[in-house]
């Protein structure tokens, strides 16, 4: 925020807001860094500041001699310039320019804009040479020309050109050069541009994108996208966390990077980084490193940074880098002898999950049917019809619980079902937990009426079939739905877990016990809830829904073998991208005519009527 | 046994039966076959393990735990679907942490028998609550 200050305001802000100077600047130095902030001139970028870095980044400023030193001044004496303020002696005495630790120097022309830009960048050019000559993010204000230069040499030549070129109007070129580097604003265009070169520059085989000297990026030239600026840098990591977050290994070289304070979670971003250059840059310290401790590195390159003159002893560098990297076993391209651990500490990783597990192969049709009749019913807004899915002697309860980390000042309120959660760690009456268990189908279903109306998300569903007996089924399902009309401003998605003991009756099943967890999706499920890839439609295509899967099979036509038919449902599977059963009913609907199935498919493919789950495998 | 003790001594169980279990996953790991059948089956994230020595097996390679629950609620099993053998469906949720990882949430299910004079688990169901298909812990 903008300082009252002797700076604040200056009447020529408005007009030359491009210009972070002040007329006492030039004689005041160390007042510079307080100026740029009281000026404001900061403000389009700070909104993107994270406070965290802030500092960092007023640090680094700080460091910069940002003051361009084209004063109100020397605007007002117009008329006579060169004569009173520079007459003498050629000017106001060349100030040496310094060594900018980014850099980066700001390289002004106080009537540059007065000129044809080719011209100027002709003339500059032809002077320079033979150092290369490359400007960036040139501007315009008034008559002033702007433009920055990444090179002390080049920064120091065209200090010295100062009124040494001729213009077409008599006059000589003025030229200022300041340590100092652009502003930056984050901007959708200027995303889309990086992560474009960010594409050319990856690695798809390799997960492997190199970012060396990023800045010089020949695809990037009209822009200024430094990475040692903090909101640069956290840009392009966050391109990178959206569109490759499987990144295992990331080239920073050459990028005069400073300060990495501000990459804290990182690796939450990247969490599969494993190699990490960094050679060539800024960094001053190995504690800099400190924020990135959480990624599993196993390659580093520090090498040709200031923090690596600062270990006599190679093995004190190698113990200070493995503090923070303990898996490192190549730094700055050279192996290191294993580190010796611990056979006990060694991290266990957890057996993958898997989405379904059913005891019985043969009751998956029971189970599918059952669960989709059961929640399209209870979604349907009535769910009297349940009552014939509970036993007369059903009994039903009920808990609930927020997730991990979530409360009921930060979440969706539980508060619905917390009043009935059947939590025997906090009910302790007898008689209040006998009231909690309903009893009987009448009483079940006239709870789960009073239930807030909901949409579930049958893809999200895990299925455990853990008992398949005769005698019942033991069926626990979690997932997501959507909860309708409760009174939230946007309709909270819940996490359910549903343990169920089915037992047949009649012709069917009916539920006998049924326990009931409620609790909020977790920040990541939620993300994932009703994002099944394939377009969903309300009403899937007849021809291949037309009936529960068992009732579904036409009478077998003798002339195709099951060999056959195996071989075709696999090619159909493969070809069409359903899975084998959905590619099997496909197949029977058509009479195992393999084109025809291939015809329908693609036709109702083409409509969207397939239903989701028929690509889940 | 009326309808009314069972369902007292089902969360009396419960209570007893949870605390032993927890205590076992996280402290004393080595035993916690012995709460099975010597054919129950565990499923772990989808993940089926049939017979307490395979369970044990399972158990012994996961890393150390340290569960703490939220909630817990049992009824007894309606007597026809377990031929009068006494049941009880038991669902637990609560927080668990893997080797001093964050927490995560998780939500067990459970189905014990009275087998002789012991409690033992025929079917436990474990689910974390976190999306489907994530490779990340």
């Amino acid at each position: 925020m903008p300082k009252p200050g002797k700076y604040n305001n200056p009447p020529w802000k408005k007009q030359f807001n491009n210009e972070h100077d002040s007329r006492g600047n030039e004689f005041n130095n160390h007042r510079r860094g307080t100026g740029l902030h009281t000026n404001g001139h900061f403000k389009p970028a700070k909104k993107n500041w994270n406070p965290h870095w802030g500092n960092a980044l007023r640090a680094h400023l700080d460091d910069e001699d940002i003051d361009m030193g084209v004063s109100n001044f020397e605007r007002q004496k117009k008329p006579i310039r060169g004569n009173k303020r520079h007459g003498t002696s050629g000017g106001r005495g060349r100030r040496k320019l310094l060594e900018s630790p980014t850099n980066w120097f700001r390289v002004t022309l106080p009537y540059g804009n007065k000129y044809d830009k080719a011209f100027v960048l002709r003339s500059l050019l032809e002077h320079v040479t033979p150092i290369p000559f490359a400007p960036v993010a040139w501007s315009t204000d008034g008559n002033f020309a702007t433009f920055y230069v990444d090179d002390y040499k080049l920064a120091d030549k065209l200090n010295s050109l100062d009124r040494q070129i001729d213009c077409p109007d008599g006059f000589k070129l003025a030229i200022r050069v300041h340590s100092g580097s652009p502003n930056v604003d984050i901007t959708d265009s200027l995303k889309a541009k990086l992560k474009a070169a960010m594409a050319n520059r990856y690695d798809l085989a390799n997960k492997a994108l190199d970012l060396t000297k990023f800045h010089a990026d020949p695809q990037l030239q009209d822009v200024f996208c430094a990475l040692f600026k903090p909101i640069m840098l956290l840009t392009v990591i966050d391109i990178m966390s959206e569109n490759i977050p499987e990144l295992v290994a990331l080239n920073l070289n050459e990028n005069r990077i400073q300060v990495l304070n501000h990459l804290k979670k990182i690796d939450k971003k990247l969490p599969n980084l494993k190699i990490l250059h960094l050679g060539n840059n800024k960094i001053r310290e190995m504690t800099m490193l400190d924020p990135l401790s959480g990624l599993p590195i196993v390659e580093v390159v520090l090498d040709g940074n200031p923090l690596c003159t600062k270990f006599r002893e190679r093995e004190a560098y190698i113990s200070e880098v493995r503090k923070r990297f303990p898996k490192v076993i190549k730094l700055d391209g050279i192996d290191l002898p294993p580190p010796i651990g611990f056979d006990i500490a060694e991290e266990v990783r957890l057996p993958p999950s898997v989405q379904t597990y059913l005891c019985n192969a043969e009751a998956q049709g029971i189970v599918r049917q059952f669960l989709e009749q059961y929640f399209q019913v209870f979604d349907s807004g009535s769910r009297q019809p349940l009552l014939q899915a509970y036993h007369e002697d059903a009994k039903f309860s009920m808990t609930s619980a927020y997730p991990y980390g979530q409360n009921p000042k930060n979440s969706s309120w539980l508060n619905w079902y917390n009043t009935d959660s059947r939590n025997i760690l906090r009910v302790q009456d007898h008689d209040r937990r006998l009231k909690l268990l309903k009893q009987g189908n009448l009483a079940v279903v006239s709870f789960l009426s009073e239930m807030p109306q909901s949409k579930h998300d049958i893809h999200s569903f895990t299925v455990d079939l853990n008992i398949s007996t005769p005698q019942l089924l033991l069926l626990n399902v979690s997932g997501m739905f959507r909860e309708l009309r409760s009174g939230h401003k946007t309709a909270p998605i819940r996490h359910f877990f549903r343990s169920l003991v089915i037992v047949p009756a009649g012709s069917g099943f009916c539920i006998a016990n049924e326990q009931l967890h409620v609790s909020n999706a977790t920040e990541q499920q939620a993300k994932l809830a009703f994002k099944t890839p394939i377009i969903q439609t309300p009403q899937p295509a007849p021809e291949l829904n037309a009936a529960p899967p068992a009732a579904a099979i036409p009478p077998v036509v003798p002339m195709v073998d099951d060999n056959t038919k195996q071989q075709m449902i696999q090619t159909m599977s493969q070809q069409s991208g359903m899975n084998l059963e959905w590619s099997q009913k496909c197949l029977e609907e058509t009479n195992w005519d393999f084109n025809r199935a291939a015809f329908i498919f693609t036709e109702l493919q083409k409509q969207g009527t397939i239903p989701a789950e028929a690509f889940v495998k | 046994m009326d309808q009314k003790a069972k369902i007292d001594q089902s969360c009396r169980t419960a209570e007893e039966f949870t605390k032993l279990y927890y205590e076992s996953t996280d402290k004393r790991r080595h035993l916690i076959s012995k709460l099975y059948l010597d054919n129950g089956l565990l499923t772990w994230n989808g993940n089926g393990i049939t017979g307490n020595d395979r369970i044990q097996k399972f158990y012994m390679e996961l890393p150390s735990t340290d569960h703490i629950i939220t909630t817990l609620d049992a009824q007894p099993i309606l007597d026809n679907a377990v031929n009068g053998q006494l049941s009880f469906l038991i669902q637990v949720s609560g927080t668990v942490k893997y080797q001093d990882k964050v927490p995560k949430s998780f939500q067990e299910s459970f189905v014990i028998t009275a087998q002789n004079d012991k409690w033992k688990i025929v079917s436990d169901c474990f689910r974390l609550q976190e999306p489907l298909n994530t490779e990340k812990n």
